[in-house]
């Protein structure tokens, strides 16, 4: 909206000290915009490194006053399970990951390349149920969860998040951008169907996959309802889970929430760092989270 | 086109081009039939039963846990909560991405790397989140320590005073939602050609008068998806609650969502009554949804 007041050459001397003026107040207003999403997280990581009564202090400081790296050592002592839960949500995570980059991609090639009888309603339906609050099928899913015996196992997070309709409708708007004269080679040369998907579609597929891979991670690694319900013994929590209940037995330890917090959200902030531009494709194609 | 290039093929291959799509969607066929649509449907029995996952026997009950919800208190106190909350945090969410796209959608140096930093918020889990806010809304963390350097030095309890703790969560999750929809309209500003932008200037448009005659017109259909995602979002808000407040101080951050999981797996174990609150729930959302559709996303007139 005001580019073009930057880009327009300087009239006279007032009109650039005013442009300039405006230059300044914009760079204020971006600066401001930082630090208020910011700082939360850069205080969450030097309170990691603090004693539980400086992090709570008051006034407050901003660098540790004596540093404590040992906290990372201490929040591994303090809940013993910590190790095993870190390890749980990655496991869960990187095979919720993989199924759904196999399924969600299948069945998007399906919507958005073969004819079958009944590909559109279904496709409609699809997006239909993406409005139906997760509230509506809790009950009927926990009961079937509960009767296959699969309470308290990984089971029961992996039968209900294998496939997500937001991973279908990703895949298959890229899917629908794809030349068809790859596959019509390919199927003349007598691949078969599958064929075609695995060895021509899914290789040209690898933006999407790599931008649906990258929103399906930091969903499970970030997920805490589904872990809340389905899992009762803390050897079976993920960290979020984990996390969570250790903030309800020690209130006071904030150093150690605040090392357990970092330690949480270190996996997405490196995949962040290393594949923004597949965060921010994923979420601007599609609209949603 | 796809008919077209399905008409030009031999018989054989159509066939086996149908039985692919079926075998191939099967996946997802499964999961409709028994984690959405069967979901749904057993859901809806339960509703009409006074259900208990613990009872042997489930009496049969009519619709009498629909019409039993007006005069349930606490549904009220909850509902009341949730629609509270969710006009509050779908209007600043929105507005904030909105203003915050158009910022980095301007031409500036450093435009990648405000990029990155304002989506932070976005990436982290609820949990991580809660964390750091139950930090900041400490009666000695950093709000009250900003505070306190404006001039108002103040040690109040945010989270525990049944006037603030509702607001100080929907502070929490406008912080972290308003990137997430920046990102969206972001994408929808950069569809927006850049001559329509240079022929209103040349007829003298400031840039408030662009803002609001070009960028607001032409992003409807955006903000419309924003305020959806937004109102199906606010309606189910419950990981802040559970991990935060558990609906206190005083049921003054009860929402629909957190009763329903009290209801399931909490105290009574009233699953008819549960499933009633959530279709409730989902009636509400679609019409609030299909209404901002009527008024946001109508067509544009020029």
């Amino acid at each position: 909206m005001a580019q073009a007041t930057l880009a327009r050459p300087a009239a006279s001397d007032t009109t650039e000290r005013v442009e300039r003026l405006q230059t300044t107040f914009r760079y204020i207003l971006y600066v401001v915009v930082t630090v208020f999403l910011f700082t939360p997280f850069l205080m969450t990581v030097l309170s990691s490194f603090k004693t539980s009564a400086e992090v709570i202090a008051y006034p407050p400081t901003i660098l540790p006053s004596e540093w404590h790296p040992e906290n990372y050592v201490q929040v591994f002592i303090a809940n013993p399970n910590f190790f095993r839960q870190v390890f749980n949500g990655l496991v869960v995570t990187l095979l919720l990951v993989g199924l759904n980059l196999f399924f969600c991609s299948l069945v998007a090639y399906a919507f958005a390349r073969l004819e079958f009888p009944g590909r559109n309603v279904l496709f409609a339906i699809m997006l239909g149920t993406m409005v139906i609050p997760s509230w509506v099928t809790l009950v009927p899913k926990y009961v079937l969860i509960q009767n296959l015996g699969l309470i308290n196992t990984f089971g029961a997070l992996l039968v209900q998040s294998y496939i997500t309709p937001f991973g279908i409708f990703l895949m298959a708007q890229f899917f629908r951008s794809v030349p068809r004269e790859l596959e019509e080679a390919a199927i003349v040369d007598g691949l078969g169907w599958f064929g075609v998907f695995w060895k021509i579609v899914l290789p040209v597929a690898r933006p999407a996959l790599l931008a649906l891979g990258i929103l399906a991670f930091k969903d499970h690694w970030n997920s805490y309802f589904d872990w809340l319900i389905y899992m009762q013994t803390p050897e079976m929590f993920n960290i979020q889970l984990g996390l969570a209940a250790f903030r309800g037995v020690y209130q006071n330890q904030w150093d150690l929430i605040m090392a357990g917090s970092v330690i949480a959200i270190l996996p997405i902030l490196i995949l962040y760092v290393l594949g923004q531009r597949y965060f921010v494709r994923g979420v601007a194609t599609t609209g949603l989270k | 086109m796809a008919v077209a290039v399905a008409g030009r093929r031999r018989g054989g291959v159509r066939a086996s081009e149908a039985r692919a799509g079926v075998v191939f969607v099967l996946p997802y066929l499964v999961f409709f039939l028994v984690m959405q649509a069967g979901a749904l449907l057993l859901a809806f029995w339960f509703s009409l039963h006074r259900y208990d996952l613990l009872a042997l026997e489930n009496p049969f009950r009519g619709l009498a846990n629909y019409t039993r919800l007006p005069e349930n208190e606490d549904f009220k106190i909850a509902l009341s909560n949730t629609a509270y909350y969710a006009v509050v945090v779908t209007i600043l969410q929105t507005a904030f991405a909105l203003v915050m796209a158009v910022l980095l959608d301007a031409r500036i140096r450093g435009r990648g790397f405000f990029r990155s930093t304002w989506y932070t918020p976005s990436i982290a889990s609820t949990v991580v989140i809660s964390m750091i806010f139950l930090w900041i809304y400490h009666p000695t963390g950093l709000l009250n320590s900003v505070l306190s350097l404006l001039g108002t030095p103040v040690q109040h309890n945010w989270l525990q005073d049944t006037r603030t703790a509702l607001p100080a969560l929907m502070g929490l999750n406008v912080w972290t939602t308003a990137p997430t929809f920046m990102i969206v309209f972001l994408a929808g500003l950069q569809d927006i050609p850049r001559s329509i932008y240079e022929a209103a200037e040349v007829d003298g448009a400031g840039p408030m008068r662009r803002f609001f005659s070009i960028t607001i017109p032409l992003l409807r259909p955006i903000i419309f998806l924003v305020v959806a995602l937004g109102i199906i979002g606010t309606f189910q808000v419950f990981d802040q609650i559970s991990i935060m407040t558990q609906g206190g101080p005083l049921k003054s951050t009860l929402t629909v969502a957190y009763l329903i999981y009290q209801n399931v797996f909490r105290d009574e174990g009233q699953v008819g009554v549960a499933c009633a609150m959530a279709f409730a729930l989902g009636v509400i959302i679609y019409i609030l949804t299909m209404l901002s559709r009527r008024y946001l996303d109508a067509k544009i007139d020029y």
